[in-house]
């Protein structure tokens, strides 16, 4: 028992634990709609948008703290404009998201680069990477907040938005307003996605979205099924990477998204497909 | 070709099949339905523009409880178009659409789709059951209730798949995929069911018991039926009435003998489609 509750007994350990279980499970949520719109690249497109709108935030003069929130618009258009090209035309998820994904990081890029000489120096890699265990108390509290909130209209949305995916032409012959619940699952994507950039960083928090949800799909044999099974991958995945890394001494977001990676693996061996 | 072209009708006597009905039509010379019928569906001098092109040009009609319809014209004709409106997906730019009195978009419940092109996501984790759920609902079930359940099942031992309830949508073969879209589409209980080209896919001996089990339907539901289709085989099989269009006109309506005895319609409506094939086939 020591094993679990030694390292909970700090407070930048329990507000890693709260902030991973909260990203995780509406990341789960979402994640299996993504997925399952064939969009798993989505998450690591919009991650990289949101580096693009840090870049922009750290140009006008915030600092890296308060960037991250400057974010939130830039990404949700990036999202919006991802949704527009797919319903207009004929391309394809993963090349709509990379066209935005190059746009972005190649706007941040330019952004970072027309900083003032002696603007502060950023540090590039804790954007990229994060820090699970720096959250901060401010940070914390607004993780749950996005998070609850994304999460309650999500599953509200459930049976709308899985109709809506499953054949968007009937549903719309059943009354779902498609257009409308797909731009709602893009835009509400992007803000969860700035907000768990915040906690593991611009690369890993694409894995958060894809892993879990893939693996519950492998397990369920219903939406649903694949839904619970997701989100319980999902968080403990964060729980128990969180408490692994601590004993381990080794970085919590890659630990983290190793066991999820390895809960998809026992999917793989055991899931129905 | 108003609607009063027809003259009143003796009152039919209940027909064994709707293929009987179209012979009695055919007896009296009875082109089109009787005005005074009870529409299910009416479509008033219909236009539909898209981006500035007009793809629907002034088209009426109706179908009364219980007729089975065959849509057809060739590439192009606007079929699809019209058939997105009566769904109530696309709004006319000019006249009316009423589904029992309703706008399409108040009465979709009333109608029953099964989609040409099976554009649904064939690696959703799903079941049969829950698929004609959804359609009951008009949303995705969580779980299906014990009632739900029943009603699925009924409906699919009515179009012969009652073993299909609890199969994986991404297992059923092209014929066993027709069946339960059929389900899904009449376990709403609809005044018109819409089948649009429902034997794509299907292998020649299935398409033949698809068709037989539609009119069926049809007949002892009393439920009005559109199908649209290339296959001159199908249209010889189930309709009572022809509607055909050709560049977004209303070109004919009337009887099938009528309207098939036109060799350039059949010939523009079916040439080098599934009727093709259907006889390279046999």
């Amino acid at each position: 028992m020591d094993w679990l509750t030694e390292p909970l007994s700090f407070g930048f350990m329990q507000r890693a634990l709260y902030a991973g279980l909260a990203v995780s499970v509406v990341c789960a949520v979402i994640g299996i709609f993504v997925v399952q719109r064939g969009l798993a690249f989505l998450g690591d497109g919009l991650a990289h948008a949101c580096f693009g709108g840090i870049a922009i935030g750290l140009y006008l003069g915030t600092d890296v703290e308060n960037a991250v929130w400057m974010a939130i618009p830039f990404t949700v258009l990036i999202a919006l404009g991802i949704g527009f090209v797919l319903r207009s035309s004929q391309l394809r998820g993963d090349v709509a998201t990379g066209v935005f994904f190059s746009f972005s990081f190649a706007l941040g890029i330019l952004f970072l680069g027309l900083r003032s000489a002696t603007a502060r120096p950023v540090n590039v890699e804790s954007l990229l990477f994060g820090s699970i265990l720096a959250v901060s108390p401010g940070v914390l509290d607004v993780v749950l907040i996005v998070s609850v909130t994304a999460l309650v209209v999500t599953l509200l949305l459930w049976s709308r938005l899985a109709y809506a995916i499953f054949d968007p032409e009937l549903a719309a012959v059943s009354g779902v307003p498609v257009a409308a619940l797909e731009y709602l699952l893009l835009g509400q994507t992007a803000v969860v996605i700035v907000v768990a950039v915040k906690t593991v960083g611009v690369v890993l928090v694409s894995s958060f979205i894809v892993i879990p949800a893939a693996a519950g799909r492998l397990i369920g044999s219903t939406m649903a099924r694949a839904t619970m099974w997701a989100v319980g991958f999902g968080a403990f995945g964060a729980a128990f990477g969180l408490i692994a890394s601590y004993h381990l001494d080794v970085p919590t977001g890659a630990t983290i998204i190793l066991t999820q990676c390895a809960c998809f693996g026992g999917a793989l061996a055991f899931g129905r497909h | 070709m108003s609607h009063d072209d027809a003259g009143a009708p003796p009152a039919a006597p209940p027909w064994a099949t709707s293929i009987d009905r179209r012979d009695h039509a055919k007896k009296l010379k009875q082109t089109r339905p009787d005005a005074g019928a009870k529409r299910v569906l009416d479509v008033d001098h219909v236009s539909i523009e898209l981006r500035g092109k007009l793809i629907v040009d002034d088209v009426s009609f109706f179908i009364p409880k219980g007729e089975f319809v065959c849509l057809c014209g060739p590439n192009g004709a606007g079929t699809s178009t019209l058939l997105k409106a009566v769904m109530g997906l696309l709004t006319p730019t000019h006249g009316t659409i009423k589904i029992l009195g309703d706008d399409p978009d108040r009465g979709h419940h009333r109608v029953g789709y099964v989609p040409q092109r099976k554009g649904y996501d064939r690696d959703f984790p799903a079941r049969s059951v829950e698929l004609i759920t959804a359609s009951l609902r008009g949303r995705w079930p969580v779980h299906v209730k014990e009632d739900e359940r029943e009603k699925a099942r009924a409906v699919l031992a009515k179009v012969g798949g009652e073993k299909l309830l609890d199969k994986p949508i991404a297992g059923l073969s092209g014929g066993e995929t027709q069946r339960v879209f059929l389900a899904r589409a009449l376990v709403t209980d609809p005044a018109l069911v819409i089948l649009d080209e429902p034997t794509a896919g299907v292998d020649v001996k299935g398409r033949a018991e698809l068709l037989a089990l539609m009119a069926e339907i049809s007949r002892s539901d009393e439920l009005a039926a559109i199908l649209v289709t290339h296959n001159l085989a199908a249209v010889a099989q189930t309709a009572e009435r022809i509607v055909y269009l050709e560049g977004g006109k209303l070109l004919g309506w009337g009887l099938p003998d009528e309207m098939l005895g036109q060799s350039s319609l059949t010939a523009l409506a079916f040439a080098g489609t599934d009727h093709a094939r259907h006889k390279d086939e046999e």
